[in-house]
């Protein structure tokens, strides 16, 4: 039992800190991003490919991010005319675009079998120690980022996003450059997914393109939307209900002798109605967002 | 500030209640595991293997059960992905304690979810990944199903045979499809043989015509394919209308190829099988089957899983006992020789992998027939 | 040259009906539906029902269009209405909602199998070189009356005129009388009961099966944007863009360019053509390839 809490922390962890880097772009600029699991591929897909060359995680981590960031500059510019429903589905194509690629290039990526025995960051601790080693980079780093997070939230640039969000013409009218804040939030985003993405290749350790399905960016705004776009509290809050519900779900099974072949059904009815209740009743989430008002 | 307080507890409370809900069922039923992808783009498979767990949990009941208690098999959903799968084999193994678990399908999922399984030193057995990295898994891994170098050795003996020597292939694109093809094509060119054209479909799409044009244009004296759910059916059906039926179709796992394809159109295939039915044993196997879920098997897998949870309950008797340790050695020992499951006898070598995997070449003639 | 034509068709036909409701609503509720394609999936699987228990199909496929409307406007009133008070954006994860409850539900109902229809097998009829078969041409058919039909309503009669208004400027079309919100019902229950034709067709060949609304959803959207959000003839076309695209793509010879031995472009890349398409068109025409509306600067 033990065990399964802490991989089911760590797991939750890992997608708090994709979630925050969602939290960037969608939270405080507003910006419908369905291709974000697109940053995690690469970050994992990174990590893979650079141990499978023999040059290390580290290196690989630091090129995922890189590669990230690249790709983020790349959608921000794309999004210069686009309204938002629009750039929302070209993330989206962009993203399928990348995973049709690494299911098909075997050379690179290994294809549909992805690439396997990628070492565990703190194997040689033994356990228990290593899964609680890899729990403590985790909690580490998802509190070192909600700090940041939140502060750059609140500092100037988060202000300069929010504004960007709600008034975009004002917004240019004070001399923000609109396109530069687009693209740092996207390039920051980008960088902090791509990074969480390597720490689940590690984790799990095995990279695949099932990693970057559409259904992935999916679960992230699930997450945000139930805890509440917009504040790092409310990105942690949903994690953790969307990850607690996830895996309640096979004891629950359990406890109320739900036949197997609904299991499936149960877990996707669950997760579903659990965000339309939330968007129905609490449209801003479990923590909203807060606003300061001109009083 | 207070309400994130709030949430945050009712979280840890969750969190806390999980760790301390009692697996009542421990005490009366002696379980082992299963995790299958019961959603997702291969449910077909999934599905098809827990209906033949469930038939083998009856049968084990119905012959008295285990170590005089009864037998179950905790059955979770793997989604399709390799972290759903993970977090199933995580709880069955540290949360249910159960000795051995089977699984999965895809060998992206199977790979990641078994090593693992290795790792915490609880059995594992390979009912359906055909990825030759199976062999590599490790102490506590068992394999009851050839995998794809000896599937592909057969194939391409059997194609050889029948003449083809310039073929066409057809696979998903995804691990097992991918696996299939680039193996046939290695096996078939050693022969002497040609592989002029490779395709790879992507599941999920309303029409394979397209593909089956691009396929046609190379003029193959045969189209190799493989294929399951209801893509199968599509691909059967669009070949059959756009002429390509004149060429002879061999499918690899024929009846899983087949499942959802109407017999007019299914006949005159060839094709290949891993054995999925043995003698006596077998027969009576699909004949419950059929008894039980009015219709047969859709895959080819199901006997091996059948086989698997049967054999795992004769291990647990045998070392009258449910710790893994035991079990596995239990299995070995059942292993070296004189076990007959319903695909057939099995047995081990010395890295837990079956030697002499069963195959059987087949035909399509009103309903799947062996050659 | 013919069969390049009619796997075109074929394939556009798949797609058109649905992507015009998802782009005929956008009109009206301003957010992209991804719960549409799953209302594709609901008709399917009520069409294969009914005709499994007897009902001849013609007439199964008549009541599943009912239904899908019916619960395409019940979803309307009951969910969407209230979201969209909300914004846009809430609208669409809640469509995203209830697209997994949909799902979901389906699931648990009729389980993983995909459920084929046993339709009697009719031998292709050649036209020209092209192979296609009855079944096929009624489907094709069926779309294309379908089609112009509701190109009729939309240009020529009152209703369409009404709804294209309320499209363009909701705030002065019901202020010049115009009952907003029964259009809105209208439309809600018409682009079910289209989405619910289009899945129903389509399982006639591919079988009911619950990843059908899933499958979809990428070639959908993407034709939709394609034509532009709003412009249901427009999704139409572009469509016959994606399935053109499509088809050529994996049809064109680049065994000439380097020579020699035939070589076609691996079909795995066939979805990645078509995003690549959209992509491009929408760095030209970034409201979508039909767009004539002025806005300001």
């Amino acid at each position: 039992m033990f065990d399964f809490l802490i991989s089911s922390v760590t797991v939750a962890g890992i997608y708090a800190l994709m979630a925050l880097g969602l939290n960037l772009q969608a939270g405080y600029s507003g910006l419908l991003n369905f291709g974000h699991i697109a940053f995690a591929g690469i970050g994992a897909y990174a990590t893979g490919i650079a141990i499978q060359s023999g040059w290390g995680g580290f290196s690989g981590a630091a090129i995922g991010v890189c590669v990230a960031m690249a790709l983020g500059w790349c959608i921000a510019r794309l999004g210069r005319n686009l309204a938002s429903d629009y750039w929302g589905i070209a993330t989206l194509a962009i993203a399928e675009i990348l995973r049709t690629a690494a299911t098909n290039e075997v050379w690179l990526t290994g294809g549909a079998q992805g690439i396997s025995a990628i070492p565990s960051l703190f194997d040689g601790l033994g356990r228990p120690w290593n899964a609680m080693a890899f729990l403590a980079l985790v909690l580490l780093a998802v509190l070192v980022f909600a700090l940041a997070c939140r502060r750059v939230g609140n500092g100037r640039f988060g202000r300069a996003l929010r504004l960007m969000r709600e008034e975009p013409q004002l917004a240019a009218c004070m001399g923000y450059d609109l396109r530069s804040l687009k693209s740092r939030a996207i390039m920051s985003g980008a960088a902090l997914t791509a990074l969480a993405g390597s720490l689940y290749a590690h984790y799990m350790s095995f990279v695949g393109p099932d990693y970057m399905l559409a259904s992935e960016t999916f679960w992230l705004w699930t997450m945000l939307m139930i805890g509440g776009l917009g504040n790092t509290a409310g990105v942690l809050v949903g994690v953790v209900v969307v990850q607690g519900a996830y895996a309640l779900v096979p004891f629950a099974k359990d406890y109320f002798g739900f036949s197997s072949d609904i299991s499936g059904a149960l877990r996707l009815g669950l997760i579903g109605f659990i965000l339309l209740a939330s968007l129905m009743w609490r449209s801003q989430g479990l923590v909203p967002e807060k606003v300061r008002k001109i009083a | 500030m207070t309400f994130k307080m709030h949430s945050f507890y009712a979280a840890t409370a969750l969190l806390g209640t999980l760790s301390v809900t009692p697996v009542v069922q421990a005490q009366e039923t002696v379980n082992m595991g299963a995790v299958l992808s019961l959603t997702g783009a291969n449910a077909t498979v999934g599905e098809d293997v827990r209906r033949a767990v469930m038939l083998a949990v009856d049968k084990v009941n119905a012959d008295g059960g285990v170590l005089g208690k009864k037998f179950g098999v905790i059955v979770e959903d793997s989604g399709g992905n390799p972290t759903t799968a993970l977090n199933a084999a995580r709880k069955l193994a540290s949360v249910d304690k159960v000795p051995v678990v089977i699984g999965e399908y895809s060998s992206g999922i199977t790979l990641p979810m078994a090593q693992y399984l290795v790792k915490e030193g609880v059995g594992h057995i390979n009912v359906a990944s055909t990825s030759t990295k199976v062999r590599e898994l490790g102490a506590s891994s068992f394999n009851l199903i050839g995998l794809e170098n000896l599937g592909n050795q057969f194939s391409a003996a059997d194609t050889w045979a029948l003449g083809y020597r310039k073929v066409a292939m057809i696979a998903p694109n995804n691990a097992y499809g991918q696996g299939v093809a680039h193996g046939f094509k290695q096996e078939f060119e050693k022969l002497g043989g040609k592989v002029v054209t490779e395709l790879l479909y992507t599941a999920g799409q309303s029409t394979y015509r397209r593909e089956l044009q691009q396929v046609s244009r190379s003029a193959p004296d045969a189209y190799i394919y493989t294929a399951y759910g209801q893509e199968s059916a599509v691909l059967n059906r669009e070949a059959y209308e756009l002429g390509l039926r004149k060429s002879p179709w061999y499918a690899i796992l024929l009846s899983m190829s087949l499942s959802d394809t109407p017999a007019n159109i299914a006949n005159g295939q060839l094709g290949m099988e891993v054995g999925n039915v043995y003698g006596d044993a077998g027969k009576a196997y699909q004949a419950a089957f059929n008894a039980k879920y009015k219709e047969g098997t859709k895959t080819s897998y199901t006997g091996y899983a059948y086989d698997a949870v049967l054999m795992t309950a004769a291990a647990m008797n045998k070392a009258k006992s449910t710790d893994t340790d035991k079990v596995q050695a239990a299995l070995k020992d059942l292993g070296k020789g004189g076990y007959v499951g319903v695909t057939g006898p099995i047995v081990f070598d010395a890295e837990r992998q079956r030697i002499d995997p069963p195959y059987a070449k087949l035909k399509y003639d009103g309903k799947v027939v062996p050659r | 040259m013919l069969q390049f034509l009619v796997d075109t068709l074929l394939r556009a036909s798949d797609l058109a009906l649905i992507a015009l409701g998802l782009s005929m609503v956008y009109g009206l509720v301003k957010f992209p539906n991804i719960a549409h394609v799953q209302y594709a999936m609901f008709g399917a699987y009520v069409t294969y029902a009914m005709h499994a228990s007897g009902v001849p199909l013609v007439l199964a496929i008549a009541i599943s269009c009912a239904v899908t409307g019916a619960l395409t406007l019940g979803l309307h009133l009951l969910v969407f209405r209230r979201l969209l008070r909300a914004g846009p954006a809430i609208a669409m994860i809640g469509s995203l909602a209830v697209a997994m409850l949909v799902v979901a539900f389906m699931q648990g109902f009729a389980g993983s199998f995909p459920r084929m229809f046993n339709l009697p097998l009719t031998e292709p009829i050649l036209i020209g070189e092209a192979r296609v078969t009855a079944t096929q041409l009624y489907f094709v058919g069926t779309t294309v009356v379908l089609l112009l039909l509701f190109a009729m309503l939309l240009f020529f009669t009152r209703t369409g005129r009404a709804m294209r208004a309320l499209a363009s400027n909701p705030a002065l079309a019901a202020a010049s009388g115009l009952n907003a919100e029964g259009i809105t019902r209208g439309v809600a229950f018409a682009s079910g009961a289209i989405a619910g034709l289009g899945g129903s067709m389509l399982a006639l060949s591919t079988g009911a099966h619950i990843n059908l609304g899933y499958d979809l959803l990428l070639p959908v959207f993407a034709a939709a944007i394609l034509g532009g959000l709003g412009n249901p003839l427009g999704a139409v076309a572009g469509a016959l863009l994606i399935a053109a695209t499509e088809t050529a793509v994996t049809n064109i010879d680049f065994g000439g360019l380097v020579g020699g031995d035939p070589l076609f472009m691996p079909v795995a890349y066939i979805s990645a053509a078509s995003f690549l398409i959209l992509l491009l068109a929408l760095l030209f025409k970034p409201y979508g390839l039909f767009d004539r509306e002025v806005r300001r600067v």
